[in-house]
């Protein structure tokens, strides 16, 4: 077996598993946002049971659309915090952060537990060798009740990164690159091991940053391994990383991936930085390098939104926060922000935006012609700077060079 | 032989164009209270008065990766509440299709690319997987494993779950 198998097996209370078997696991969280946990609740109440599996393994967050921008968001926050008190759930209801940034932060999740959360970005604990399913609302309120989850055995592919990235391409650059290579269908219904000697040196917001995005692969599970041998796998694909080039997703797909020297001069509107892929401290960091030193565009709208309330204090305790706001760009309160179009900052059809965000369909973060890139956060700071999408060290040096 | 789970229906053919969950149900919807999703099916596709049009169990048939992007189950509750009966496409986002098979709407991988169009008749079989066409002929999707079946032939996941506690609850006392 491999090391997916094994946990699998682990989690079933079996012996061994094989590939495409039926198997009931035990589940170690259930979790669900503002978007997704009120169906779950609707789904809980006809199950018609008195209680939740463990109360201190279920975690409600306000995240998607905090504080409310609708009457109908405050609704479902009201409800979601009734739910918390009647089953004495965990409870983020300030906003703390988003969902994935709160899991790592505070979900005590243990390398082979199992995680399952109402959102396609749960595969971002893949990171940290959780066994994370993204799930609907229903499943979500099924685990709830039973503390179990319905899966069948995936097969499971091996993602080997080897080498040392160039200055200026960075861990989004590579998770780009295999979106663009594999396909939005590229592991549908599969497991993808990632190892290798870049991984192994990789920080955990790199391996965060690259397992948020496997979804936009279509993968069922991705999973960190921090072995040399995982185990025999269905396919291996090795990379050389010291090769990579700066990357951006162009309109209207995760997978339209081209090299931003290919793109590098068209116009930009609006900047985002943030969200579950790309929000944390070190993002902050690259930003604020290129803030300290140069100002946003007179024509671009440049919002920052920290993935969570302990990054946002880590901002300020390093003076980022001040740095990015004296550039002339808007740090909000923490969370999902415009990521999905929820609320501060939706585009109009006229504009172009250069997001580190994970998708870039047609309407996610406004009108439907609006045009969205997805790249690096250093590659957006500078285009914040130049009005246009640029490869990174054109703005100013690169550290390293 | 469930059947529960032969479905006749008219179809509503897309092509092969990959239909993403924002034109399924877009993001602007999603936040509307439960009754009012079926006004939005597919309102974000190139079929945007699909919801007007569709009528109970039509059938509809598209290409790859269909359900692909975001993890929202108003997508499937949508189609389901809008009247439509079964989705047979080429493939599906998983996060869609557990989501479809979990509130009871059946979803099927066939390919149908060219062999229907647009208010044809068909039968889809979910215990065989096999699809039978206007001119009696017949495809042969992939059949359903045992698990969705089981959820299918209970009405979905929330009431299968429901039996097993009330039987698990049983046993105890
Ligand atoms: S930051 Fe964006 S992708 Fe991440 S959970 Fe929030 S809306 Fe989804």
């Amino acid at each position: 077996m491999n090391e997916i198998e094994r946990y699998l097996a682990k989690a079933a209370n079996k012996d061994t598993v094989r590939v495409g078997e039926d198997i009931t696991i035990r589940v170690d969280t259930v979790a669900a946002h503002d978007v997704t946990a009120p169906m779950a609740i609707h789904q809980f109440a006809d199950i018609e049971t008195d209680k939740v599996f463990d109360p201190n393994k279920v975690m409600l967050v306000l995240d998607h659309v905090f504080p409310a921008p609708t009457v109908q968001a405050r609704k479902n926050h009201c409800q979601m915090a009734a739910f918390a008190k009647q089953y004495g759930v965990r409870y983020f209801g300030k906003g703390e952060g988003v969902i994935h940034q709160l899991l790592a932060e505070k979900g005590n999740l243990a390398r082979g537990s199992v995680l399952v959360a109402a959102d396609s970005h749960t595969c971002t604990a893949g990171a940290y060798g959780v066994l994370a399913f993204g799930v609907g609302s229903t499943e979500a309120a099924a685990a709830m009740a039973t503390g179990t989850l319905d899966i069948e055995v995936p097969p499971v592919q091996l993602i080997q990164l080897d080498g040392v990235l160039q200055p200026g391409v960075y861990a989004k650059d590579i998770v780009l690159y295999l979106v663009g290579k594999f396909g939005t269908d590229g592991f549908t219904d599969q497991g993808i091991i990632f190892a290798g000697s870049w991984v192994k040196n990789a920080t955990l917001a790199e391996k965060m940053t690259i397992s948020n995005m496997t979804i936009e692969m279509g993968a069922m599970l991705s999973y960190f391994s921090e072995l040399d041998d995982v185990g025999p796998v269905a396919l291996t694909h090795r990379f050389d990383v010291s090769t990579f080039v700066p990357v951006a997703a162009c309109p209207h797909s995760p997978g339209n991936v081209k090299p931003l020297s290919e793109v590098a001069g068209t116009p930009i509107t609006q900047v985002v930085v943030g969200s579950c892929t790309n929000g944390r401290l070190s993002d902050m960091r690259d930003v604020a390098a290129v803030f300290a030193k140069a100002r946003v565009h007179p024509e671009v709208t440049c919002v920052v939104v920290p993935a969570s309330a302990e990054v946002a204090d880590a901002m300020d305790k390093e003076g980022l926060t001040k740095i990015i706001r004296d550039a002339g760009a808007t740090v909000t309160n923490p969370g999902c922000g415009p990521c999905y179009g929820g609320h501060m900052g939706l585009v109009s059809s006229t504009d172009t935006v250069a997001s580190t965000t994970n998708r870039n369909f047609s309407g996610r973060m406004g009108a439907t012609d609006a045009k969205v890139y997805l790249v690096s956060p250093r590659a957006a700071a500078e285009a914040a700077v130049a009005g246009t999408l640029v490869v990174p060290g054109t703005i100013m040096p690169l550290e390293g060079e | 032989m469930d059947k529960k789970l032969i479905f006749h229906g008219r179809v509503w053919y897309f092509g092969e164009d990959v239909i993403d969950t924002d034109q399924i149900l877009p993001g602007y919807a999603m936040t509307c209270e439960r009754e009012q999703l079926k006004d939005y099916a597919l309102a974000g596709s190139k079929i945007p008065d699909f919801a007007k049009k569709v009528q109970p169990g039509d059938i509809i048939v598209a290409g790859k990766n269909f359900g692909a992007g975001s993890s929202r189950e108003q997508a499937p509750v949508a189609l389901q509440s809008s009247g439509v009966g079964a989705v047979v496409a080429v493939s599906f986002a998983r996060i869609f299709r557990r989501n479809a098979i979990n509130i009871g709407l059946p979803v099927l991988y066939a390919d149908l690319i060219g062999l229907v169009k647009s208010g044809d008749e068909i039968t889809v079989d979910f215990n065989t997987g096999e699809i039978t066409l206007p001119d009696g002929r017949t495809v042969a999707g992939q059949q359903p494993g045992e698990s969705v079946r089981s959820i299918l032939a209970a009405g979905g996941l929330i009431p299968k779950v429901r039996q097993q506690l009330q039987r698990k609850g049983g046993e105890a006392k």
